[in-house]
């Protein structure tokens, strides 16, 4: 095996890190961006007002239904197109923002489904408007059973960054690639260097969730 | 002046017509106790006035608002009119003293002081104040439906609903409560509607009993008239199930 | 010939103890009744006999058979201690019929004309020979508690056990639940033994009256003596809340 390490020369190994940086940079960025506009399309879902809701849901629905990479593709090559020019490093946290706000968006309206109707009864019997309701009783409610679902849908959203390695995002897996160019004998290496550093990334979210689980409990 | 008044009052649900031709009208201040079998329409009835459940025809007064007029703001009626229900309906996510003081603070903007200074005089008045701190899992259900009606008076209401308050206790829990909402039935200024089916708790606290069956009401008459000598053969027939065993 | 015993019986949740040197005999044809506050450990005794919950000290024999010997064949007894519980637990995909004639087909091995034979006497016993093609869904709480009642009947058992059997049903049709389980009672080859808070029922048609708090048995007496002169004071003061209302 002592050729195993040669992969990683300092050149190789600073490369590497620096697409680590990027993916980390898209996925903390689009986590936020989906966690705010998942949270209020939820909420809207949940709501089911008229006409808007519908339409709400209906694009919901076909966001959802899309490939990711299909969606990366149309913000980098399609968007320019109406006018909207945006780097590559944008253009996948747009996509992955637009996508997981979907997928979110229904686990938010699955939670808020899930809280006891009693809860709501109760608020409005003691006086309190729709939103006083959901900002003090059900909405508190509603997260802390949905943060399984919630950190699973990250976990993904981490491992979907290396779908932009497609558009030439330059985030780990496709610096990864590009260190295995160099030599046949480093793929081996580089891809489990690289399984590696996905799973640390992602286990460490996981444990986020069991610490916030125990705090919330 | 009357409190809640329903005048030809229709509700269905889809094609089933729950509430049929409901004319009723209680006075400030009156105790009235809705009765009947399961499926009566009783529990309908009651969350129709704070507007839980919505009518289809006919009017409906509360406290002055016509709650079938679309401008009618509901939380004006709720303001003035508490509900108790049969699971209790809690705020799980916060501590009893929290549950009392919360719609106060929002709703009616009560100072902070002002707000948990009668918070625990309430705790009080139904034997739970030192359970101020706890959160709602941690009770009971008796103890759980005391807090309850003590959110409910936190708002100094004019009238209190209460849909089968009794219903989901542990029988040697049901006394304490009853004895809380005796003690709330005595104040001649609050209007109490009351569905239930403890008997004994009508013929001694309320002024009125209501029974109804498939959706209407079929007899309306002072507590004892109706207790001893029931018109209707259907009120006669349920007592006597009731009082059997 | 006891049909049931326990011989210093301990029972836990984990750390928690839920069942305290437990010692009780029921013999053969007794109709026993257990009643005690919620929280008492009456529901937890009274699956262990069936094996529906374990014991993890002490000597526990039913029919003859030691619950505790991981060689006993549980199914063995089943088939002789039948069980009605609170929330019916009636077979949701399968007819009245079909719930009722099932176990005996299956385990019985019974033969199809005689089954449907016996079920349909079952039904008819209990009052519900019209619904026998009902699915559980269309019935109501008491009808389905008298359809479950019938389904134990019909593996013919030498003991029957009801967990609170009356307690999830509404008022007005706990009568005739009772009504089937006091017939059910006076035949004495058969064995009951009854959690519940329906005192009448009690003094009306149990031999013996069991109490018990903090998952301990606090008094055993017959029924006569248990209501005239309880001698634990938990037991007097239980008494009065529960007759209070």
């Amino acid at each position: 095996m002592s050729g195993f390490f040669d992969a990683f020369t300092g050149a190789n190994l600073g490369y590497l890190m620096g697409g680590l940086g990027i993916t980390i940079g898209v996925s903390v960025i689009s986590i936020i961006l989906s966690l705010i506009f998942g949270s209020i399309v939820g909420v809207v879902l949940f709501e089911r007002f008229p006409f808007f809701s519908s339409f709400v849901g209906t694009l919901n629905n076909i966001v959802r239904n899309l490939p990711l990479l299909l969606i990366i593709f149309f913000t980098y090559f399609a968007l320019p197109q109406f006018g909207f020019h945006l780097p590559i490093f944008w253009s996948t946290v747009v996509a992955m923002s637009v996508f997981q706000s979907a997928m979110l968006a229904e686990i938010v309206r699955g939670g808020l489904e899930a809280v006891d109707v009693g809860q709501f009864e109760g608020a409005r019997a003691n006086g309190l408007t729709n939103m006083q309701t959901m900002i003090h009783i059900v909405l508190p409610q509603a997260y802390k059973k949905m943060i399984p679902p919630i950190i699973s849908q990250m976990i993904s959203l981490v491992k979907d960054t290396s779908l932009a390695s497609g558009i030439v995002l330059a985030e780990l897996t496709y610096r990864g690639q590009i260190v295995y160019a160099q030599n046949t004998n480093f793929i081996v290496p580089v891809l489990i260097f690289m399984t590696v550093v996905y799973f640390l990334l992602n286990y460490g979210l996981s444990l986020v969730a069991k610490w916030f689980d125990s705090r919330l409990a | 002046m009357s409190m809640i008044e329903f005048k030809d009052v229709q509700k269905y649900y889809g094609d089933f017509h729950a509430l049929h031709d409901i004319n009723l009208s209680i006075d400030a201040g009156e105790t009235v106790v809705l009765i009947g079998p399961s499926g009566s329409g009783k529990s309908t009835l009651i969350r129709t006035i704070n507007g839980l459940e919505e009518i289809e025809e006919g009017q409906l007064l509360v406290d002055g608002f016509d709650l079938h007029d679309p401008k009618t703001d509901m939380n004006k009626i709720r303001k003035n009119v508490g509900m108790v229900f049969q699971h209790f309906n809690l705020y799980n996510n916060k501590s009893v003293l929290e549950n009392i003081m919360l719609a106060p603070r929002l709703v009616l903007k009560r100072d902070e002081a002002e707000n948990k200074k009668i918070a625990l005089e309430l705790l009080d008045q139904v034997g739970l104040a030192d359970k101020a701190n706890n959160m709602p899992s941690a009770l009971s259900g008796g103890q759980k439906q005391r807090v309850a009606i003590a959110r409910s008076l936190a708002m100094k209401p004019k009238a209190i609903l209460f849909d089968e308050p009794t219903s989901a206790l542990d029988p040697e829990m049901i006394g304490d409560v009853l004895d809380v909402m005796r003690d709330i039935a005595k104040d001649s200024e609050m209007t109490l509607l009351v569905v239930t089916h403890e008997m004994s708790f009508a013929k001694a606290v309320a002024d009125r009993v209501i029974f109804m069956a498939d959706g209407r009401i079929l007899e309306d008459s002072s507590t004892e008239v109706f207790f001893e000598n029931p018109t209707e053969p259907r009120a006669k027939k349920f007592l006597s199930q009731v009082a059997h065993h």
